[in-house]
């Protein structure tokens, strides 16, 4: 403190002073954190198209069109990237995803399929693959990714609710695929294909939290509200009232939980 | 302020922040050492107490470069011997490099991944101790006794542990070493199987690549055709040939069940015999009474098991011992070396020739093989009475020293024919014994004695060769005019049908006995012999045939190729090449 009042307040000096000691302190932290950290992480830290290709291709395909090596030992099948169709998005149908879902689904993986979660890459790395899966499909340079849907207050699951969603489901044929029970064996069920007429599945509710797009009625609720691109699930939010999108949510999900309670009662 | 004022700061900092950093990062290391010693994983070298060459020509991994064994060089492996002799052979795959997963400790992400690509696997495992290892109450014994062998805590036992080389940041494909880390009893007991010698299941792929056919096969382009030795053989680095992948269930492999997809076929009908037999046919009958869950040294005869398995009588080592040695009681082994205890008239008599990696003669009554004489009679009389089990043991003896009497019989006919250099065609008109080229440069005298060597080497393969086990090639081609028909007819008899005659007494199966056995045997003696007439009437007809009266030469196919013809011993004509090892050559 002597020292600065020496100085008379902050002169110049003393602000040079705290400039290069600000400075130094900085080279200091960052050199030091550039050696230590070299002893902490081995391997290379790839990005972008580097990354893609050593971690994304063998299944997507270095073309971005789904025909990686392994394609045929996956089911479902790998996206097709050139399409610039994507299932799991927060937007309304036919848009194509935010960088925000790109990334989410990117880190928590798509239940149910090979698609495991790249959590194991840091967010920066994550963010470069997203100019890569861009350069794919000409459907970016031509059209934006429209907004996230804003999403209100969440129903409480109740049996009036759950009852209400009961007849959505018939309603809205939602059996057909999915099933009376919600198995996945409804009629249309065995002919299914998506876009790419590769046979697809409609989901079984009974399998409980392996949804997609993940298993929180947020999740569940998106589903209903975006429809799934280049599936045969539509978007229901031109069609149903978001009440009754939520009552959809706690039905689907009470068809989980009753296979449980039934293993329970036997 | 000057730049030497400002360097010092900067120094100053930098040193500030680095010890702050590295006073972190040491007492993070201190905190962890106080807590526990980091667990290091050990392992058994499986081929513990073999030769030192063992090793660098079965262990040591190669990838799909060169074979196993002696021949390693003259081989090729087929790609699916990564899968069957990893340990040896496998190589990573190259489309996606697992590495990062490895190195990040990520083991949670295997099943997210595998789930979708080999669900049967994954679910498997789910099923198995390995994911749950308190599932019953005695599995969660078990585990408490390798928890504490070990000392680690087991909660479950992932992909990692087994898929993942921490060492070298890539998977592996597991092998008994692998597994040997929890279940070092059970390695040490199988590698036990060495002391007892040839066959058994840890020295079983040198059947195939310490022949020289193998390799022989893959010269001439039919490796691809030798999937199904590999398949089996394959057991002499691995766990899963009978606690199958992922659920490597102890209950499973007490099913004779494990045991039949290799121990079945014309050479050891193992399977059909027990599974035909009175034994077997009770357990498919009443099999769901039989208990498998229980460990062979608990199973109560009569009230968990009503007929012995597989795995009863072989796997037991007497005073009611079980362990995952199945040959220590064994005493004809494969049924095909010859006993000591019979005469021979053949070059039988010399078997084996002075070498030193096939096994000797079998002394019926040695101390030895009278100690196992007493565990087999000590496990049958868990049902029968001794009485019945003694004689039931002197019946099979009765019938092999039968069988290699017949043996001895078709095999003098074929040593003549070579000796009076008859045999048609010739050795000297037919492709080299297989390898026969490079025996003597890659077995050493000290291998396979002098004798053979000497064969070898002087005669550069065209060397003629019948019998057990060297023989054995006769069961199929090996190039052309190599074996001819009569020595085919030989080794059907004493590689098949001499072997499913054993098999049917030994497993008490009395059609396998008598009409796999002993009667096809006789019939294989017949074609022999009116084989043997055919040549030596053709020669002799041939002989005829040659311009001049009376001063007929005789007409030697082996000489007219320039070979060396078989040797003569004081003017007695000798077979097998072998037994010239008191000749001078």
């Amino acid at each position: 403190m002597a020292y600065l009042n020496g100085k008379k307040g902050i002169s110049g000096k003393s602000n040079m002073f705290w400039k290069s000691f600000l400075f130094s302190a900085i080279v200091a932290v960052f050199v030091s954190m550039l050696c230590l950290g070299n002893f902490a992480s081995a391997g290379d830290r790839l990005e972008g198209k580097d990354l893609y290709n050593k971690y994304c291709a063998p299944c997507h395909g270095e073309e971005g069109d789904g025909y990686g090596p392994l394609y045929g030992a996956l089911y479902p099948k790998p996206r097709d990237f050139t399409k610039g169709q994507y299932k799991i998005r927060t937007n309304a149908t036919g848009s194509l995803p935010t960088d925000a879902d790109l990334i989410h689904v990117i880190s928590v993986g798509v239940h149910g399929t090979s698609m495991m979660p790249w959590d194991i890459l840091d967010i920066d790395q994550i963010k470069s693959l997203l100019p890569v899966l861009k350069s794919f499909s000409e459907a970016w340079q031509f059209r934006k990714p429209e907004a996230s849907v804003v999403v209100g207050n969440e129903l409480r699951a109740t049996q009036k609710t759950i009852a209400r969603g009961r007849e959505l489901y018939q309603q809205k044929e939602c059996f057909k695929c999915h099933g009376e029970t919600g198995n996945g064996d409804g009629p249309s069920s065995y002919d299914l294909e998506d876009e790419w007429e590769i046979p697809i599945l409609p989901y079984d509710f009974t399998r409980g939290d392996k949804f997609k797009g993940g298993a929180t009625n947020k999740d569940i609720y998106m589903r209903f509200t975006t429809g799934m691109n280049g599936t045969p699930m539509p978007s229901f939010a031109n069609e149903l009232s978001d009440e009754d999108r939520w009552c959809m949510v706690h039905f689907v999900k009470s068809l989980g939980e009753k296979k449980t309670t039934k293993e329970h009662a036997e | 302020m000057n730049y030497a004022k400002k360097l010092m700061l900067f120094l100053t900092m930098a040193l500030l922040v680095i010890a702050i950093q590295f006073s972190g990062s040491v007492r993070a290391h201190e905190e962890k050492a106080a807590e526990k010693e980091p667990y290091v994983a050990k392992t058994m070298d499986i081929y513990e107490g073999f030769p030192d060459w063992y090793s660098p020509v079965f262990k040591d991994n190669v990838g799909l470069s060169e074979g196993a064994g002696l021949f390693k060089d003259y081989y090729k492996p087929l790609k699916m011997q990564m899968y069957m002799s990893p340990m040896r052979h496998y190589v990573q795959m190259d489309i996606l490099d697992h590495s990062l997963f490895i190195e990040k400790g990520r083991r949670d992400l295997c099943i997210r991944c595998h789930d979708g690509i080999n669900t049967g696997a994954v679910d498997d495992w789910k099923g198995s101790a390995h994911f749950n290892p308190r599932k019953t109450d005695l599995i969660a014994r078990k585990t408490k006794i390798i928890e504490e062998s070990i000392g680690r805590e087991i909660i479950n036992v992932d992909c990692f542990d087994c898929h993942a080389d921490t060492v070298k940041n890539e998977i592996r494909m597991p092998n008994a070493e692998v597994c040997s880390e929890c279940h070092e009893r059970q390695v040490r007991q199988f590698n036990s199987e060495k002391n007892h010698g040839r066959p058994n299941h840890i020295q079983a792929m040198e059947a195939n690549v310490l022949v020289p056919w193998y390799a022989e096969a893959d010269r001439r382009g039919w490796g691809a055709g030798q999937g199904g030795c590999d398949m089996c053989h394959g057991i002499s680095t691995k766990c899963d040939p009978c606690h199958t992948r992922h659920s490597f269930s102890a209950a499973e492999a007490r099913q004779p069940k494990a045991c039949m997809t290799c121990h079945m076929g014309p050479d050891h009908p193992d399977s059909e015999s027990y599974g035909e037999s009175k034994h077997g046919i009770i357990l498919e009958m009443e099999g769901e009474e039989y208990n498998f869950d229980k460990p062979l040294a608990h199973v109560q005869v009569g009230e968990d098991y009503r007929t012995p398995t597989c795995q009863f009588c072989h796997m037991y080592q007497g005073g009611g011992r079980f362990t995952h040695n199945f040959v220590s009681k064994g005493i004809w082994r494969m049924g095909t070396v010859p006993p000591s205890n019979i005469e021979y008239e053949s070059s039988l008599k010399d078997y084996p020739y002075g070498i030193n990696i096939i096994a000797p003669k079998i002394d019926l009554y040695s101390d030895e093989n009278l100690d196992k004489r007493d565990k087999w009679i000590e496990v049958c009389s868990n049902c029968h009475s001794p009485r019945f089990a003694t004689t039931w043991l002197e019946q099979l003896d009765q019938y092999m020293f039968q069988a290699f009497k017949i043996t001895d019989s078709a095999q003098l006919i074929i040593d003549k024919l070579i000796a009076d250099d008859i045999l048609y065609p010739s050795v000297g008109e037919r492709d080299i014994y297989p390898l026969g080229d490079k025996i003597a440069e890659l077995l050493p005298a000290s291998l396979i004695g002098d004798g053979v060597y000497n064969a070898f080497k002087q005669l550069g393969g065209k060397v003629p060769v019948v019998g057990p086990i060297l023989g054995v090639y006769a069961m199929f081609y090996q190039g052309e005019n190599n074996p001819s028909l009569i020595e085919t007819e030989y080794a059907k008899m004493w590689f098949w049908y001499k072997l499913q005659g054993y098999k049917g007494y030994a497993h008490a199966q009395q059609d396998v006995m008598w009409w796999w056995g002993q009667a096809p045997m006789l019939m294989q003696l017949g074609k022999i012999q009116s084989e043997n007439m055919r040549l030596r009437r053709e020669h002799a007809l041939e002989q005829g045939l040659e311009p001049g009266l009376g001063g007929a030469q005789p007409v030697s196919h082996s000489k007219s190729e320039g070979h060396k013809s078989a040797p003569t011993k004081s003017g007695i004509p000798v077979g097998n090449v072998w037994e010239v090892d008191e000749l001078d050559y």
